[in-house]
């Protein structure tokens, strides 16, 4: 018997009384650090409960007393999460209940003198000497601009009219070929295309064969991301900092003009918080009133795409801006400047000194499969300094670039440079060999002189190449003459004249680029793979009301508002209803569950029953 | 020549039971017989194992993931699907996202099997630019999220061409307690007011459990759902496509067909996204979103090879 009073007068401490915490696993508490922090403190006696019985009294009766000047400072400090100490969020038992439709009107005053920030701040402006009203002005007028920008960029149809008109754009861009000549466009899109509406001045006219770069594209990129900055300032920062100020709801009313909401007859709010607290929401309970919440990486993980999103564009524009490149095609066994190569990209560019090595082709293989495709192109590097030491060696492949003061060395392409021969025993001879197909079928071709005719009227041996494995060579009628593989030794007679194929050597095609706008750029990558992975967390919070006997209880969700609505029904399933046995009354309560039993709720309700029964 | 025959076993095993199991769902779709249920989830599980057969008899036979063509793309888009459908079985037993599950797996299956010609379905050996370990992360997560987007879009045209002009009666915000949303369109609960919280509730459930609300409810969930998780996949793919770019040939972006695309399927998804949140236009607006979606996922994926220009020309049909 005794112990079942205790349990009465003790209950409503948070989350279900010393009994409950002893017999049970502890694992709702541990799972929240407030649940820790109040665990402890109800572990540690009773006499702390007194002292949080005291500041509450005393911040109750705030009106009439003003001698405990501390005490009513820290309960009308605003209460944040950050902030959130045992000592602000304290319980109170049953038997003060009857002091909550006294204190309801003062709690409700109290919250609206502190949450009021925007009050706070205008009699903060009053008090401002007349010296500054000048300035002042200046700078409210600035703030009204800024207000009224926001107001404007942050609209929600501009900013889906912004990206469904760069899709469309980029569409366009797709569809016209970026980047040819004039005469291709003019040629292509010819007076009767489209019944002479659209044609290639059209196209040339309207930027169309560069759009990724014409200035209307650009001025939406940035008209994009001004709505991006707006939006996060006037929108979803606010957002984020009433979310984060936990408030409680005193009155029946305002919880019913939540998204969900229902009253559960016969029933205590610290089941509610036990519940809640073992499904991982961060639970806090005042006096009748609790407030719980899970999820507020959700409310900041749309800031973080926001922000993630700007970090990708601000670093493009840098890159675009303040970078260098350049490609070049050197034959194996020359050198290049690496500063003569590269070309500024826009006004931000600074040559760095790495710009003055000398970068040396040792040589430039191609790696085959035993099918004959191509399999990986290699070239062996060596850089040089201005004193002719060799800082850097590497051979560089496709997918595997050279990186060396800043800047980066990419294998991209590749050619014949000559071919070298052998001719009736004398040689080597070097014939330059020419590109006569680019793009993925290459094919280069050379030609050696015979005979004495001139350069008009000059006849000689075709020698064209695929690769640098062999040559395929055609006498002066153009007749085949036969295929010879590079380094085989073996001769071929062509019109009287013996050749030998000593090698083919290629040149490598090298693209060189120092971007400086990379790592802000792959920092907004990274941001935003987690922010959006995180931003389908839904913040959910959960508001409740002891009512005399009954519980309302209210819920709000920022998103996926109608599964929130079937969960959170499922867990109000398992609060248990309060059955008064009518024959017992004046002795104790009997605890009976519903629906299914909570371990928690089972061994506590076996221990009443059989502490009840001895 | 084994590796071969092997393949072929796998492919058209699958392609048989992914036709058996879609007859059996669209039957189930129209006659509720308990039965289909069990034999088209055993079924769907074999056809996803077989199709993993062949997923990694190709891995053996060239080493590498079978992610390098268009045929071996299209099986594992085939494969998405199914696995997608053995995971929503999981969830929930009665749904709709069943049928039009098995039939893209059997759709996109059919086409890789039937319509490309032999050559095209050979192992090739990777050129030097796809010999990357970013191979398999950009390739696998864009595919992946293909067919989650895919997906979550089919169930937006279901909404939109089955209840074409009732969304707005019915509209997915008014199964929240929008009091002014709700009040707007039925005046009659109005007189109601806060204090009697349960007369409202109970007044309110009468138009919630209406069985096309339900519906309209369901398929709203399950596209958002599904285009929420295609969306996170598809941002991971274009920026490992951008990186890998960045390491291969030194430019995160340069306007290719594909990436370009990509970038457009991205933005009309997060058009959806956004147009969610508003509360005058959710319900249809988002469903017209995810719809075009649909077709700008099938451009992205085969429109821009037909192409034939640009680096991802990989899989072109002559």
């Amino acid at each position: 018997m005794n112990t079942i009073q205790h349990l009465s007068t003790e209950a409503p401490s948070v989350l279900g009384g010393h009994r409950l915490l002893k017999s049970s696993s502890c694992s709702y508490f541990v799972t929240t650090a407030h649940g820790f922090l109040l665990a402890r403190r109800m572990l540690s006696g009773i006499s702390q409960p007194e002292k949080y019985r005291r500041i509450l009294v005393n911040s109750y009766n705030r009106k009439q007393s003003n001698s405990s000047n501390t005490t009513v400072k820290t309960s009308t400090k605003l209460p944040s999460v950050d902030h959130l100490t045992p000592s602000d969020a304290p319980s109170v038992s049953n038997a003060e209940g009857r002091e909550d439709a006294a204190s309801s009107s003062q709690w409700k005053e109290r919250k609206d003198d502190g949450v009021d920030v925007r009050a706070g701040f205008s009699s903060g402006k009053d008090k401002k000497p007349a010296l500054l009203t000048d300035s002042f002005e200046y700078f409210a007028f600035l703030r009204r601009l800024k207000r009224t920008a926001e107001k404007l960029l942050s609209s929600f149809p501009l900013a889906i009219a912004e990206l469904a008109i760069i899709g469309a754009l980029c569409a366009v861009g797709t569809l016209i070929e970026q980047g040819q000549s004039r005469e291709f466009y003019l040629q292509k899109y010819s007076e009767d295309w489209a019944f002479g509406l659209f044609n290639g001045e059209w196209v040339l006219n309207l930027c169309l064969d560069h759009v990724y770069t014409a200035p209307y594209f650009l001025g939406l990129l940035a008209l994009l991301a001004a709505s991006l900055i707006a939006c996060t300032s006037s929108r979803q920062i606010p957002l984020v900092k009433i979310a984060r100020r936990w408030r409680f709801v005193n009155s029946g009313a305002s919880i019913s003009k939540l998204d969900f909401h229902e009253t559960l007859p016969h029933a205590r709010l610290a089941d509610l918080a036990v519940l809640l607290a073992g499904d991982k929401y961060q639970v806090f309970m005042r006096g009748p009133s609790l407030y719980a919440f899970k999820g507020l990486a959700g409310r900041f993980a749309p800031i973080g795409v926001h922000a993630a999103l700007l970090l990708i564009m601000g670093g493009a524009t840098y890159s675009a801006i303040g970078g260098y490149h350049g490609t070049i095609m050197v034959p194996q066994g020359l050198n290049f400047m690496v500063g003569e190569a590269m070309y500024p990209a826009g006004f931000l560019s600074q040559p760095p000194d790495s710009f003055d090595t000398e970068v040396h082709i040792n040589k430039f293989t191609i790696e085959t499969y035993p099918n004959g495709e191509v399999s990986q192109f290699r070239t062996d590097l060596s850089l040089f300094n201005l004193r002719g030491q060799e800082v850097s060696r590497k051979v560089i492949s496709v997918n595997d670039p050279l990186r060396y003061g800043g800047f980066t060395m990419y294998q991209t392409d590749w050619g014949i440079s000559t071919i070298q021969i052998h001719v009736d025993g004398e040689g080597p001879f070097n014939l330059v060999a020419a590109p006569l197909q680019t793009g993925d079928n290459k094919l280069f071709g050379t030609f050696l002189p015979i005979g004495d005719n001139g350069l008009a009227g000059a006849k000689g041996i075709s020698m064209l190449a695929r690769d640098l494995q062999s040559v395929v060579i055609y006498d002066s009628n153009g007749a085949f003459a036969g295929v010879r593989r590079s380094g085989s030794e073996k001769p071929i007679t062509v019109d009287g004249v013996t050749i030998i194929i000593d090698d083919i050597i290629g040149s490598t095609g090298l693209e060189m680029k120092l971007d400086p706008g990379v790592p802000i750029v792959y920092a907004g990558f990274a941001a935003l793979m987690l922010t959006t992975v995180l931003s389908y967390l839904c913040h959910l919070q959960v508001w409740a009301l002891q009512v005399d006997d009954s519980l309302v209880v209210g819920a709000k969700s920022n998103r996926n508002r109608a599964e929130f609505a079937e969960d959170l029904g499922k867990l109000l399933n398992f609060v248990p209803e309060i059955v008064r046995d009518r024959s017992m009354e004046n002795i104790a309560p009997i605890i009976s569950s519903t629906n299914e039993e909570l371990s928690m709720q089972g061994t506590s309700a076996k221990m009443d029953n059989e502490s009840s029964r001895s | 020549m084994i590796y071969l025959y092997v393949e072929q076993i796998f492919v058209y095993i699958s392609f048989l039971i992914l036709f058996l199991v879609t007859l059996l769902n669209l039957i189930n779709f129209f006659f509720e017989i308990d039965k289909i249920n069990h034999f088209s989830n055993n079924g769907m599980k074999f056809a996803f194992l077989c199709t993993t057969g062949f997923l990694t008899t190709r891995f053996f036979q060239t080493q590498h993931l079978p992610l390098g063509n268009l045929y071996e793309s299209l099986m594992f888009l085939s494969w998405g699907f199914s696995f997608l459908y053995l995971i929503s079985n999981v969830k929930n037993k009665k749904r709709l996202s069943a049928p039009v599950l098995a039939t893209s797996a059997l759709l996109v299956h059919a086409f890789a099997v039937l319509s490309l010609p032999h050559k095209m379905r050979e192992s090739m050996s990777l050129v030097p630019a796809l010999q990357s370990q970013w191979l398999m992360m950009h390739v696998s997560t864009t595919l992946i999220s293909y067919a989650t987007l895919l997906f979550g879009s089919l169930l937006a045209i279901v909404l939109l061409s089955i209840f074409h002009g009732e969304i707005k009666r019915y509209c997915v915000g008014n199964l929240t307690n929008n009091f002014e949303f709700r009040h707007k369109n039925y005046p009659l609960i109005s007189k109601n007011f806060p204090k009697q919280i349960i007369t409202e509730s109970f007044s309110y459930s009468l138009f919630l459990n209406s069985r096309k609300c339900q519906l309209i409810h369901l398929l709203d969930k399950w596209t958002y759902q599904a285009i929420s998780l295609g969306f996170s996949f598809l941002t991971i793919g274009i920026i490992s496509g951008a990186v890998w770019a960045n390491e291969a040939w030194g430019s995160y972006w340069s306007w290719e067909p594909k990436e370009t695309w990509a970038l457009i399927t991205w933005l009309i998804y997060a058009i959806y996204l956004h147009i969610r949140i508003n509360k005058k236009w959710m319900g249809k607006g988002s469903a017209m979103a995810a719809s075009m979606g649909f077709f700008l996922v099938w451009i992205c994926f085969l429109g821009v090879n037909l192409l034939g220009v640009g680096l991802h020309n990989y899989g072109w049909l002559i």
